[in-house]
């Protein structure tokens, strides 16, 4: 009698054991999830191939719509409904970095101009130069733009740089306008030299970022 | 009274099953662009594929999965916001896709949506002062100052989410082993970050001389024949 029970307790002590195996590791373990959809290759073909485009999406209309040399005065697009805009102007950063150009609000002048990274919202309102045959045939036009400052900022990796995000909501074009005579770039922006003359700290990266 | 006695020496057993694992191996997995930021851009779109870091990533978790010992933890950080966003662009979940990824190379899968949330966790997701990390592999877009775990996603061209050089001070210096292995499988991290890693860590990272290629699946190579690793 003596035997059985002791194998019993030994079997019940090797259970726990495992379930508290268990228990112990579950704290550390994969927030793990088996649903939702996989996308299937088609037949024959492997990855990486791009899955179709998805009918009506922003990637879609991007892709297919018929593009213009120039968008007609009072052009909108998106939410143009608040009574509070900004004022903007297009540039193509002399520098090769990637701000879209400067924006100010409607009341202020261009001294109180923001150099900004465009942050647009797909399915909404795109940058204009998306509908455009030349992305930089809307060089030194104006905008109104309705949208707001996003709390965190941008990084431009072709120049190592950091530029305030506009988050573009909708516009309005307003047509071409005179250049602007106010420096590009982020605040802070300074003349990179190859000649090695600035910082480390504040130095270029004019490697390419992309890796595929 | 017995009964209790033996759930609790359990439990207290558990706890140091737990505990016991004194080493963990990371792997951090930056996010895709989105189509609609690189259309149109030919020969130098990238992400045309959407799991190139992640076959990769999938590839290495798989080595370390093969080689780890039994006090070894094997942790896989994703940045979220990359694939929910690319995921919803193409109609699919590929954050389940991701975690059903994890489940198969038996990997412990913790997103982040910040350089804070990964700083964080990197500083005290585990106690450091028990569990210190004897592995680290980066796959994701980088230049030669940053790991860029947006890339091009929510603004063309442009992350929102790196760990630029100067925020490695942010973590703490001693979360590595003295034997840590790492290594940046992104591009030009061994022209500045590496050196810059050494600095901090006083641990080595292996990283590129010019650009790495994800697009032939496998774990990444050098694009060019001038290219090379260093640390």
């Amino acid at each position: 009698m003596i035997l059985p029970t002791r194998m019993s307790r030994l079997t019940l002590i090797a259970g726990l054991l495992l379930v508290a195996g268990f228990m112990g590791a579950g704290r550390l373990g994969a927030q793990s999830n088996d649903d939702g959809a996989t996308y299937v290759p088609p037949p024959g073909t492997v990855a990486p191939v791009a899955p179709p485009l998805r009918k009506g999406s922003p990637l879609d209309h991007l892709a297919n719509d018929p593009k213009m040399e120039s968008l007609p005065a009072g052009f909108k697009e998106g939410n143009t409904s608040g009574a509070t805009y900004w004022v903007a102007h297009r540039l193509v950063d002399p520098m090769e970095g990637e701000g879209w150009g400067w924006v100010r609000k409607s009341g202020d002048g261009w001294g109180s101009g923001i150099w900004i990274a465009l942050q647009e919202t797909p399915g909404l309102a795109v940058a204009p130069h998306r509908k455009l045959v030349k992305a930089d045939a809307d060089l030194d036009w104006e905008y109104k733009f309705w949208g707001k400052m996003a709390g965190y900022k941008a990084y431009d990796p072709h120049l190592d740089e950091q530029l305030p995000v506009f988050i573009l909501q909708g516009y309005e074009v307003i047509g071409p306008a005179n250049p602007l005579s106010i420096k590009s770039g982020p605040p802070g922006r300074i003349q990179h030299r190859p000649s090695g003359a600035s910082s480390r700290e504040s130095r270029p990266i004019l490697s390419d970022p992309g890796v595929d | 009274m017995r009964l209790f006695l033996t759930l609790l020496t359990l439990a207290l057993l558990g706890t140091l099953t737990a505990s016991a694992q004194t080493r963990e191996e990371i792997v951090l997995t930056g996010g895709p662009a989105l189509r609609f930021m690189e259309h149109g851009k030919g020969a130098v779109s990238h992400d045309v594929y959407w799991f190139n870091f992640v076959d990769a990533s999938v590839i290495r978790l798989n080595e370390l999965r093969a080689q780890a010992k039994p006090d070894e933890l094997i942790t896989w950080l994703i940045y979220r916001p990359g694939y929910a966003a690319r995921g919803e662009e193409m109609g699919v979940d590929l954050l389940a896709q991701l975690q059903a990824k994890a489940k198969q190379v038996g990997a412990n899968i913790h997103w982040f949506d910040s350089k804070e949330d990964l700083i964080a966790y990197l500083n005290k997701g585990l106690d450091r002062d028990k569990i210190k990390i004897s592995n680290f592999d980066y796959f994701g877009h980088s230049n030669k100052a940053c790991f860029l775990f947006d890339y091009s996603n929510k603004i063309d061209t442009m992350s929102i989410a790196w760990l630029h050089v100067k925020d490695l001070r942010l973590i703490h210096d001693d979360i590595f082993t003295r034997d840590a292995v790492c290594k940046s499988w992104g591009c030009h991290s061994g022209e500045e970050y590496s050196q810059w890693w050494k600095s901090h860590f006083d641990v080595a990272m292996i990283g590129a001389i010019g650009k790495t290629d994800f697009a032939h699946g496998g774990l990444p190579a050098l694009s060019n024949s001038d290219g090379k690793w260093t640390q």
